[in-house]
């Protein structure tokens, strides 16, 4: 009996769980972050397949034809079937582009006055999918209310093609399904259910208007580890007058008394550039629309020259569109005079400005 | 055989120089200097006509020499480059901009909202010619009123009017920077200069003048710059000056291949672009003879008046 006792005992306590006391971390600790769920490994280990030459010649011309076949394929995007009755509103999330800063070059407003562009050319982009609201459920969510409202959808948007046997046979099969070569970058913009659009619909320059203004979101040139006057722009120490040693240095990080320690976010040496960041509110003066280029006010967007750039419609409430962009998308490339101009901009082919008398 | 390698390594040393000398100068994006005009003249001549020799496209990359782009790799792009040249040949459709060189006498007309007339005219030596594309810019130099004065103006700016220029010609130096601290009167021209036409197809002259200084201070340590247009340096120099100016001075520089070849765009992508842009320039090569020949008939009437 007293056997049985101290075994049902046992039990109970092997019962018992002890999962109760564990602190609750969770709303602590950030989940790990993990590559989104519609994206697939890229990198592929590059091996030596040995090849002979006739076959890497025909593998070559098999993707010459299809990089060929590309351009004449029609678009997907008919109008027709794209619901003409949802008209823009100021609450539409339209979708952005992918672009790439090719440099920048001075021009003239009509009134002689010079100001410094930037070029940014929107190379082949093409929607590759669309996931609707209630499907498209991220790992990582910094506004909590926004899985509740769940009223944006996520488009992807990819651009460059590339030689599919540089990417995985997974990467690959993203762009497989809706026959298109697999693309260099791929990304994803969060877009309003209205302005979805069927994959497989290319999205050129004229997305944008001239005079609108666009937010650029681009990563800063990598200046690897910089002291604190390159960095946050302090002014070291004089030259001479009895200074050793101490020219360039940050001086004094610190007080003492009640805060006898380096306060969190104190201007320090560290690791500069390489962050994405976003220029807001930036002006359209010109659009090329045989190579899709786009001439932006400013030299302000980060990264070097060829650095990749994402362009979105702006959010500051004053430059924001006063009517109604192309909605969903601007379809057909045919038809369109070969540049558009801002009205401030002064084009080369014009006559010399001349100032008339009063 | 010690001896006939020795000699054989000697021979392909000397070379080498004497290709660096002169081949690597052809392609380079640099005006020439005069020196290795005046003595190798001669010299390369017969070599040349023999068959290596630049193609006549290359040539212009003394004439404009803003087609070509930034040498340096972090900024090239083939499509910008591209979209550049076309809107630099549709502003010279609308405007003649002539050849000119740093040392050439110039007359450029702007339009300013806050002259008298709304325009503006300077006469002045271009003492320097730099930047790549749109960009391109010269600075004019002349003495008014005991004053220097001097202006720099972007070559592609669409409220310059007119570029005329009054006297073509090169200098010894790339720069003339130097007119700064020289005596006033070589940098003095006057306003109502008539422009010296030369006769065409003639290669542009090299004046030889070399000027003098004014005492110190200047603006810059001349001597250490190896300038050839300056007669009376070393009438200022101390025995301080001579001995940093031999030890501040690089004499290997000329033999920095990589150096070199970083400064200037190789010799396959110069004909691409050339290539690119010869038909325009061409065109406007017509249409600057043909209003040069209206220029000719209408330039009595204006003597009699």
């Amino acid at each position: 009996m007293a056997t049985s006792n101290i075994k049902l005992l046992c039990l109970n306590i092997s019962k018992m769980r002890i999962g109760s006391f564990i602190i609750n971390r969770s709303h602590s600790m950030k989940p790990r972050y993990r590559p989104p769920y519609w994206y697939e490994q890229k990198e592929r280990v590059i091996t030596e397949d040995f090849l002979t030459k006739d076959n890497e010649d025909f593998l070559q011309e098999i993707l010459q034809d299809r990089l060929q076949k590309l351009p004449t394929q029609d678009s997907p995007l008919i109008l027709d079937q794209v619901d003409q009755t949802v008209q823009w509103n100021q609450y539409t999330r339209r979708t952005g582009l992918i672009a790439r800063k090719i440099g920048n070059y001075p021009m003239w407003t009509k009134d002689g006055k010079r100001m410094l562009t930037t070029l940014l050319q929107v190379n082949d982009n093409h929607v590759i999918k669309y996931i609707p609201p209630d499907e498209f459920n991220p790992m990582i969510i910094k506004n909590k209310k926004w899985k509740e409202n769940k009223r944006l959808g996520c488009l992807l948007v990819g651009s460059e093609n590339i030689d599919p046997s540089m990417v995985t046979k997974q990467y690959c099969g993203l762009f497989n399904t809706i026959g298109m070569l697999p693309k260099r970058h791929l990304y994803r913009f969060m877009v309003s259910p209205e302005s979805a659009l069927p994959p497989g619909t290319p999205l050129f320059a004229t997305h944008f208007r001239v005079g609108d203004h666009i937010d650029v979101r681009a990563k800063t040139i990598d200046r690897g580890f910089q002291g604190v006057m390159k960095r946050w722009g302090f002014k070291g120490m004089p030259a001479s007058h009895g200074v050793t040693k101490t020219h360039r240095r940050p001086g004094n990080i610190g007080s003492g008394g009640e805060k006898a320690r380096v306060w969190p976010g104190t201007k320090m040496p560290g690791h500069m550039g390489n962050r994405w960041r976003v220029l807001r509110g930036v002006k359209i003066l010109r659009i090329d629309t045989k190579y899709n280029v786009l001439w932006t006010l400013g030299v302000a967007i980060p990264g070097e020259t060829g650095a990749t750039c994402y362009l979105y419609d702006t959010v500051l409430p004053l430059k924001k569109h006063k009517s109604s962009p192309p909605f969903p998308t601007h379809g057909t490339k045919e038809d369109l005079p070969p540049e558009f101009y801002d009205e401030i901009v002064h084009r080369f082919e014009q006559p010399s400005i001349t100032f008339e008398e009063d | 055989m010690a001896l006939a390698i020795r000699k054989s390594s000697n021979e392909v040393f000397s070379f080498a120089k004497w290709f660096i000398r002169r081949e690597c100068r052809v392609y380079s994006t640099l005006p020439e200097s005069v020196e290795e005009v005046t003595q190798q003249i001669e010299e390369t001549k017969p070599k040349r006509a023999t068959g290596r020799r630049a193609p006549k496209i290359l040539e212009y990359r003394h004439a404009y020499p803003e087609f070509l782009p930034d040498p340096n790799p972090k900024w090239r792009n083939t499509l910008r480059e591209k979209l550049e040249r076309q809107d630099m040949l549709n502003r010279r459709k609308q405007i003649d901009i002539p050849e000119f060189y740093v040392g050439s006498i110039l007359a450029v007309t702007i339009s300013d909202p806050h002259a008298q007339g709304k325009s503006n005219r300077f006469v002045g030596i271009c003492i320097e010619r730099k930047g790549c594309g749109l960009r391109a810019d010269f600075t004019l130099r002349n003495v008014v009123d005991h004053q220097g004065i001097e202006v720099r103006y972007d070559l592609y700016d669409p409220t310059i009017q007119k570029v005329q220029v009054l006297r073509l010609e090169k200098r010894l130096d790339d720069k003339l920077f130097y007119l700064r601290d020289s005596l006033p009167e070589y940098s003095t021209f006057p306003f109502d200069m008539d422009p010296e036409i030369l006769p065409e197809g003639a290669p542009v002259p090299v004046n030889p003048i070399q000027v003098k200084l004014k005492p110190r201070p200047w603006l810059e340590r001349w001597e250490r710059q190896e300038l050839k247009g300056i007669s009376n340096i070393e009438e200022y120099l101390k025995e301080k000056d001579r001995v940093r100016r031999e030890l501040r001075k690089t004499p290997w520089e000329k033999y920095d291949l990589m150096k070199d070849y970083r400064k200037t765009i190789p010799i396959e992508e110069q004909t691409e672009i050339w290539a690119d842009v010869n038909h325009q320039i061409q065109q406007l090569h017509l249409n600057r003879k043909k209003s040069s020949r209206k220029r000719t008939f209408t330039s009595p009437k204006t003597q009699l008046a």
